[in-house]
């Protein structure tokens, strides 16, 4: 492996010596006469110093012969010879500035500050025609389908949402809403789908840690990107095969080859968990192609309110540093990556219960049972987590227009969750995974006239550990996990207004876990018959099961986009994915104080189909402009999390949760809608409806989005260059297709016994939340350009609980924030 | 080249394959800490030496489908396990204890009330009766208090006058938000167990 890094980067520096350069023969060698540069800010008449060096070409570091290097002010011209080699002498001490021109070269300025006789290199960009091309398609954000729509999220909205998570700003997008744990959880949820249904690619590779359960939010600092988008479906087969839900891709930019520094910072001040937030990133370019970034964040953030109590131990912190040293020569591009994010989250204290006793009460109940003053401590229940990721990505391109990219990359992610308990296990986790993931993947992209391919191979390798220290049961098993694959895809311009798309891709996934099953669940599920053969230790009270799980699953994507009516896009696409359910769906085994309920994995799952349709009519011109966007997704073996009956303990009963594979039906529409009514004034609304059933027991599924609806309207004031607003109004109805999960628990209430319904099921009321947001800038600071920004987030004080929030069996959602935000780009 | 790629690839994967497959080891039983799987009550009659010992170990699973909430699924954890019979004399007073054990490694049983005693400010138990006339259960006098001085209910005296019987919930409530009340509900906290018996006073 070191060998092949060490080739790799061998090629990458070696230089050749001969001079390829077609054109340099024909370089007129008439140099005009010769006269030294006399500044006026030179005051040292020191002019016995030389500079040389060498005129190279950028992206396949050839010299250059002949390049004419010309001493600005003064008559004085070099010319570099056969090896690109140039030396020019008698020079005053001071700054020169120099032009350096070469044939099919753009002229190329710099300054020099000659203190001393030096030497130094410097790169041309050589433009040949065919390289043209690649540059301005490098430069540009392509497209990330052909034929899918792609949503993004422009940088005024990401850095709106450089305080929150993903999922927060993701549910800008029409369709996507978010599942979460709390104000700090969150997963992404596009199209009633989330968890492994969804997949997040960030630079290429996608994230691993989603697949431990739905209290477990991306950890993934979106401040470390610059572009964020997304596409409804799984559209992009050369990252993830098995996500229907849809496909978030998280890309940071390449630099400009120049010499440069920029950067941008970001501070955020909130009233609502008096929170702080500084965020800052930097980018330093070399004319050599050479570049570093540096990127940070630091978020702190206190107990959080709703509008009438504080709901404490909520608040959180996060450190994040992101770095990236690379080298882009256009042709070759040379990227190593390292990141570390590191959370720490508050759970409400009030949500660690004991059994479904306490969680009748804490739904009876308006308020949390504890409710202190605002703090920033952060205590027990809590979550942390730290997510490193290394990475080495090269990729070179021939003359044929191929490009080939090899990509390495070790995710390690580590998640601690604390629990509130007694004695010496008081302050040790009481669930301590670490997930260590090392994906390699390889391809190839060429043209061939209007059609692109694009041919992969990809490899995994994951290894999941619990911790037994923990004193508490694993959750999750001990695994090993191989995925190998390949893909193809190709796109076909037919001709400007019918694009075809098509993609493949197959997976074979291999799983050895070994897992400790309890004696009493073992024979409750009359396990010994299937799992009889597997088990290779038992004790007193367990056995050990070591199972190997192979599962191979293709998918293929097709699609079709039309611009056939006049200032309209029609397209339609079909996606066929198989998704091997996740080590969590088959062997989780644990309590989940939250909602007091116990969950157990269905280890006879089998992988899940799912076939999904979606349309797009899209009108992107005019003041007038819409998106309609219906589909339809069916799924065989669709993995559900279902109630299966009530299991007592000595700590009480519980009801207990299993995995189930059903048939499901998801249909659902999103409609944007975008109005200019004058230059000043637009109006945007985006509205999206689902509905998800059990095909067979008719039932509707857990935990779809209820229909919600925005509008929006953006303005501006004539007389003042420097401000633009939005008022941002979010109607969310209230769910009525539910499954009714309910469940009665006995009490003893007023001196009688009683039984009572446990409503976990009913969702709640619909809401309104009111929003501002206030612009300003930028202006210029210096060199710096400086803007500042007002927000305010639930500006009426609403007092409301969320369907999709699993604390909302015990507090409201977040009251009123105001968030100042001041920006500086440097 | 490429080909040459595809082979380093396919190459680097077969090493990786063979290292994992060696590497992972056989993971180790957890010892579970903190799981309430026994609790006992000691009912001592006020001035004989013997003790009765009732023995709760409720761990078990109904199975009821997931769509049949319907009204005779009322009071699932009730049946299944018969209610222990908690047998008393009328007009009599009686020395109680409630311990609470980890016996899930049968050769290394704990006993939790010790570290419940241990962290007395972090703990209470509460028994809860439905309408009972003449019973009543106290502190007792040696039973533990917590830096407040409010007794843990550990070690409770009990009092029967006639004959009767009825229901009677014992919790034991973690970081309760209040260390008296007259209902679980006043207590907060979270509940660590949970045991149900009938008292039958003749």
């Amino acid at each position: 492996m070191l060998h092949f890094i060490g080739k790799i980067i061998g090629n990458f520096f070696y230089r050749p010596k001969k001079c390829n350069c077609p054109s340099c023969s024909k370089l007129t060698k008439s140099v005009a006469g010769i006269s030294l540069l006399a500044s006026g800010l030179l005051v040292s008449q020191d002019c016995n110093l030389t500079l040389k060096g060498k005129v190279v070409d950028l992206h396949n570091n050839t010299p250059l012969v002949g390049a004419l290097i010309n001493i600005i002010g003064s008559n004085e011209n070099f010319i570099s010879n056969e090896n690109g080699f140039f030396f020019i002498e008698n020079q005053c001490k001071g700054v020169i500035n120099l032009k350096i021109s070469h044939l099919s070269c753009e002229d190329y300025m710099t300054e020099f500050d000659l203190n001393k006789s030096s030497s130094k290199n410097f790169f041309m960009e050589h433009h040949i025609e065919s390289l043209k091309e690649i540059i301005v398609s490098e430069n540009k954000l392509k497209n990330l389908s052909l034929t899918a729509n792609s949503y993004s999220l422009s940088e005024i909205q990401k850095d709106r949402y450089s305080s929150g998570n993903l999922a927060n700003a993701l549910g800008l997008i029409s369709g996507v809403s978010n599942l979460s744990t709390g104000n700090s959880v969150a997963k992404p949820v596009i199209h009633g789908m989330f968890g492994s249904r969804v997949g997040i690619i960030y630079d290429g590779v996608v994230l691993e840690n989603q697949q431990w359960g739905q209290d477990h939010a991306p950890n993934v600092d979106l401040n470390a990107f610059d572009n964020i988008r997304l596409i409804k479906g799984a559209g992009l087969l050369k990252y993830t095969g098995d996500t229907p839900g849809g496909v978030i891709v998280l890309e940071s930019s390449t630099p400009k080859i120049s010499d440069s520094l920029y950067g941008k910072t970001i501070v955020n001040g909130m009233s609502n968990g008096q929170g702080l937030n500084i965020i800052s990133s930097w980018t330093k370019s070399f004319q050599s192609g050479i570049y570093f970034k540096a990127q940070g964040t630091i978020k702190n953030n206190g107990d959080y309110s709703t509008s009438n109590y504080v709901l404490t131990n909520t608040g959180n912190n996060e450190k994040n540093f992101n770095l990236t040293l690379g080298r882009n020569k256009i042709l070759k591009k040379l990227k190593i990556n390292f990141s570390h994010y590191s959370q720490e989250i508050g759970i409400l204290r009030s949500s660690h219960i004991g059994n479904v006793g306490d969680l009748l009460r804490a739904i009876q109940s308006n308020e949390p049972f504890v409710i202190n003053p605002f703090s920033y401590e952060i205590n027990f229940p809590k979550q942390f987590n730290k997510h490193y990721t290394s990475s080495v990505e090269y990729s070179a391109r021939n003359s044929s227009k191929g490009k080939w990219v090899v990509k390495y990359n070790w995710q390690k992610n580590n998640r601690k969750e604390y629990d509130i308990r007694r004695g010496s296990d008081k302050y040790d986790p009481a669930l301590d995974l670490t997930l260590n993931t090392h994906n390699l993947v390889s391809n190839y992209q060429w043209n061939s006239s209007n059609i692109s391919y694009d041919l992969g191979l990809f490899s995994q390798f994951q290894d999941n550990y619990s911790n037994p220290d923990t004193g508490i049961k694993r959750l999750i098993p001990d695994y090993v996990k191989v995925r190998l694959g390949s893909f193809f895809t190709a796109s076909y311009s037919i001709f400007n207004n019918l694009d075809l798309n098509l993609g493949f891709r197959f997976e074979h996934i291999n799983n050895l876990v070994q897992k400790f099953y309890r004696n009493r669940r073992w024979n409750d599920e009359n396990y010994e018959k299937d799992l009889g053969p597997y088990v290779i230790r038992e004790t007193l009270s367990q056995k050990l099961v070591k199972r190997r799980l192979i599962f191979n699953n293709p998918s293929i994507n097709f699609g079709v986009k039309s611009g056939i009516i006049p200032s309209h896009e029609v397209s339609l696409n079909f996606f066929y994915t198989q998704r091997a359910p996740d080590i969590a769906e088959m062997f989780s085994d644990g309590l989940h104080h939250a909602i007091a309920s116990i969950e157990y994995g269905n280890p006879f799952l089998k992988s899940e189909t799912t076939k999904k349709v979606v349309v797009n009519l899209q009108k992107k011109e005019g003041d007038f402009q819409y998106n309609f966007n219906p589909y339809f997704t069916t799924g065989k073996n669709y993995i559900v999390l279902e109630p299966a009956g009530v299991e007592r303990t000595i700590r009480g009963a519980f009801p207990v949760w299993e995995y189930r594979s059903i048939s499901s039906l998801l249909k659902g529409i999103d409609v944007d809608l975008s109005y200019r009514l004058n230059k000043n004034i637009t109006y945007k609304n985006n509205t999206s409806w689902i509905e998800g059933v059990d095909k067979n027991t008719k039932t509707p599924l857990i935990n779809i989005p209820p229909l919600t609806t925005n509008n929006q309207i953006q303005f501006s004031i004539s007389k003042w260059k420097y401000f633009f607003g939005s008022i941002n109004s979010k109607y969310v109805f209230s769910q009525n297709q539910f499954p009714n999960n309910n469940f009665y628990t006995s009490i003893i209430d007023n001196g009688s016994k009683v039984s009572k319904l446990v409503d976990i099921s009913t969702p709640p009321e619909g809401y309104h939340d009111l929003g501002i947001d206030l612009n300003w800038g930028p202006y210029d600071l210096f060199s710096n350009k400086i803007s500042f920004s007002l927000t305010f987030d639930n500006i009426l004080n609403a007092n409301y609980r969320n369907y999709l929030n699993r604390m909302r069996f015990y507090n409201d959602e977040l009251g009123r924030n105001v968030m100042v935000q001041i920006k500086i780009n440097h | 080249m490429l080909k040459n790629i595809y082979t380093n690839s396919l190459l680097i994967i077969s090493i990786i394959l063979f290292v994992i497959s060696c590497s992972k080891g056989e993971p180790v039983v957890v010892h579970e800490h903190e799981v309430f799987t026994r609790v006992v009550l000691e009912v001592k009659k006020d001035g004989e030496i013997n003790y009765t010992k009732y023995t709760f170990e409720v761990e078990g699973h109904d199975d009821h489908g997931h769509d049949d909430h319907g009204d005779d699924d009322h009071g699932d954890d009730d049946h299944g396990d018969e209610h222990a019979e908690v047998e008393l004399n009328t007009d009599s007073t009686y020395h109680v204890g409630i311990f609470f054990y980890n016996d899930s490694d049968p050769d290394n049983i704990e006993d939790i009330t010790l570290e419940v005693i241990e962290e007395a400010d972090a703990h209470q138990v509460f028994y809860e009766m439905t309408e009972i006339p003449g019973f009543s259960i106290a502190a007792a006098p040696d039973d533990t208090k917590d830096s407040n001085g409010n007794p843990l209910f550990l070690k409770t005296t009990w009092t029967t006058t006639s004959e009767t019987s009825g229901d009677v919930k014992a919790y034991l409530i973690h970081e309760p938000t209040s260390k008296t009340g007259s209902a679980r509900a006043d207590f907060g906290g979270a509940t660590d167990a949970e045991i149900e018996f009938e008292v039958h006073i003749e």
